[in-house]
């Protein structure tokens, strides 16, 4: 008898694990170090983390509600969209703006917030610019100077949009602590991100070496609603997720989540 | 002014039909029009839902966000420390950077120059941290105005969500103001159907019911008033053909009684009329304690006159004699052709003698009148009758007697008129 009820046992457990479908989840870092993390917890004390965590967290709560086992992978920024793209991840998170030229290689979740860009420099730098130009240091007059980027953004298409008519010239790094870095090192002498993911990094720098300059830009392609990338054959996949996005928003989840990592709304 | 002959009529079907049409007509458009404030009160409603409440939530996530600026405002005023102050200017720079706020103008610039403001402010601090509060009297118009923005963006939204609300609210107002007219016409309506039909339909049906009922052949035929339902017209006028046709055939009724009551030769009633209505009135007469009298006459020699003048004769005899009855007798005496040249007569309210005078004086009236046969011939024939006293007996009885009296007559030499009494 305790035999056939161990076999029942195990053969529920057996159909339960057959029934969970799993999810390979490719979340962008912020940093180099974080590359070597995939599968563990990024301790909350290394610059950068509260947008992976905030990522991380909304990757477990969505692939809870989808009754899926979420497999997260921290990978460069530039390798989120082709990982998705050639079935390597199911869902992709870094921060990911929609357009067009997107929208035909990869299909996007409703929008889990908004995003816009800005550029950053050293303040001697940014002086030293609106000195030249007569006028404080923007997008709009920004022209012969470095300018660094994410491999793969938006920002970095945009950047070269604009280089040969600005006298710009591009740097490009496969992380935003890189991009900062650049303009540490004078390699750069501006950067162009993501305004959140340059909060995230620069929150906790109390060196204060690296601020925001000029206004900051949604439009242009370089803000916007940030989404989920799927694969683009997977609808029921994008369904499923949108219902668990709609479903964690109505009961506050979302919110929580967000508040958890950053001091401010993100939608 | 139009003749009821030529009032044009309807029928019933075809009114019917436009009385369904119109109403099935007016009912679509009130349907139609209470579909379109539907349609309204829909698309308000879809507004409310697809485009009003997200722009509320919108407003709200700015209005969160300006208050969230002006609150770390106030911070970079009140941080004890450089590492705090720099810390709220930075999440400012991130909350001013919200495309929620680039995209609403108002918001970008109000955002933009209290974040320039307070970067100032932070370089001031950080070369003399004493100079701060001289900066803060000036920062409370940057606060004031970041706070009307705030209201004015919360009031912006709740008058959004008003503009649909007013908009379903009307649509509904006009709704019910139609409802109520429909109600009004499909009541007046119902009335007019109601009214046509008591008019047009249920009362010319119980005038005929009526005429029907109390259809009578010796009554006026019935008179309806015009109908314009051409299919009440119709049974009104089958109905007066029903009447005319009652009348007509109780008129042949009358014509085959009378034709089965008389006799074909002289005229007079026929013995089986006679005994019946004759038993009838002798019946009365003798509840009435009346006296009755029952006679029985013969022409005599009948035969050899037939045989003589022949049959052609014999019958202008019987005619002439009959005209010499009806001549002769009071319309309550009865008299009838018994049979051949026999004839019954009932004397009421007479006694034996009256009845015997009267027999007697019609006998020699008889005997004394000149009958003109065809060929111009005069002849004169006799007639013995038998009397017999019905006020007592049944009417067989009293015939039987009167026979008897008749043979009796007879016997003792013809023309003579004997009562039975006096032989019994």
């Amino acid at each position: 008898m305790d035999k056939l009820r161990t076999l029942l046992l195990v053969l529920c457990l057996v159909a339960g694990i057959a029934q969970a479908s799993e999810l390979r989840v490719a979340i962008g870092v912020q940093d180099p170090a974080q590359l070597a993390m995939s599968g563990n917890v990024i301790p909350p004390n290394m610059p950068g983390t509260e947008l992976i965590s905030v990522n991380d967290d909304l990757a477990r709560e969505i692939c809870r509600r989808i009754r899926a086992r979420c497999t997260v992978s921290f990978v460069p920024f530039n390798e989120v969209l082709p990982g998705v793209e050639d079935g390597r991840f199911d869902l992709g998170f870094g921060n990911l703006l929609r357009t067009p030229e997107r929208d035909k290689r990869f299909a996007f979740s409703s929008p889990i917030w908004r995003s816009s860009s800005r550029l950053l420099s050293t303040p001697a730098t940014a002086e030293a610019f609106a000195t030249r130009l007569g006028q404080p240091v923007s997008l709009e007059n920004l022209r012969d100077a470095r300018v660094a980027t994410l491999e793969g953004s938006l920002q970095l298409a945009f950047l070269n949009a604009i280089a040969s008519q600005r006298g710009l010239t591009v740097v490009t790094r496969k992380t935003a602590q890189e991009v900062l870095e650049t303009l540490r090192d004078n390699t750069a002498d501006f950067g162009l991100m993501s305004v959140l993911s340059a909060y995230a990094l620069l929150n906790r720098d109390t060196t204060r070496q690296i601020e925001f300059v000029g206004s900051a830009v949604a439009d242009r392609g370089l803000g916007g609603t940030v989404h989920i990338a799927l694969p683009r054959q997977n609808d029921a996949l994008r369904l499923s997720v949108d219902q668990a996005i709609a479903a964690i928003r109505a009961d506050g989840s979302y919110q929580r989540i967000a508040r958890r990592h950053f001091p401010l709304g993100l939608d | 002014m139009v003749t009821p002959e030529f009032r044009e009529r309807y029928r019933a079907r075809t009114a019917f039909v436009i009385l369904a049409t119109t109403f099935a007509l007016l009912f679509s458009i009130v349907v139609a029009l209470l579909a379109m404030d539907q349609h309204r009160v829909l698309e308000a409603s879809q507004r409310l839902q697809q485009d009003t409440i997200p722009q509320i939530i919108r407003f709200q996530r700015l209005a969160r966000n300006l208050e969230q600026i002006r609150q770390e405002g106030e911070r970079v005023f009140s941080a004890t420390t450089p590492e705090g102050r720099q810390q709220s200017l930075f999440l400012i720079m991130l909350v001013a950077s919200h495309p929620s706020i680039l995209e609403h103008p108002q918001s970008a610039e109000a955002a933009r120059e209290a974040e320039r403001f307070l970067i100032e402010t932070g370089s001031v601090a950080s070369r003399d941290a004493s100079k701060i509060a001289l900066r803060h009297a000036e920062w409370q118009n940057f606060s004031k105005r970041l706070s009307l923005l705030v209201d004015d963006l919360s009031v912006q939204g709740a008058s959004l969500a008003n503009d649909d609300l007013n908009d379903m609210v009307a649509a509904m107002r006009l709704a019910r103001a139609k409802l109520v007219g429909a109600l009004i016409l499909v009541g007046g309506f119902l009335l007019l159907l109601i009214l046509l039909l008591n008019q047009h339909l249920i009362r010319p049906l119980q005038r005929i019911d009526q005429a029907l009922s109390s259809l009578r052949v010796d009554q006026p035929p019935p008179e309806f008033p015009d109908a314009r339902m051409a299919e009440i017209h119709a049974v009104e006028q089958a109905t007066r053909r029903l009447h005319d046709s009652l009348a007509a055939n109780e008129a042949a009724r009358r014509e085959l009684e009378l034709l089965a009551n008389r006799d074909g030769l002289t005229g007079l009633i026929n013995r089986r009329h006679f005994m019946m209505i004759a038993d009838a009135e002798l019946r009365y007469t003798q509840d009435q304690g009346k006296p009755a009298v029952i006679a029985l006459g013969d022409l005599d020699y009948f035969k050899r006159l037939n045989d003589t003048y022949g049959h052609a004769a014999g019958d202008t005899v019987l005619r002439a004699f009959a005209l010499l009855l009806e001549e002769s007798f009071r319309q309550s005496d009865l008299v009838c052709r018994y049979g051949g040249e026999e004839f019954a007569f009932l004397f009421p309210d007479s006694t034996l003698e009256q009845a015997r005078a009267l027999a007697e004086r019609f006998r020699q009236r008889v005997a004394d009148h000149d009958i003109r046969l065809a060929d111009g011939l005069l002849i004169r024939v006799t007639l013995s009758i038998g009397l017999a006293d019905a006020s007592k007996s049944p009417i067989e009885n009293a015939l039987h007697d009167a026979d008897f009296a008749l043979y009796e007559a007879k016997r003792l030499g013809r023309n003579r008129v004997i009562v039975a009494t006096e032989t019994v």
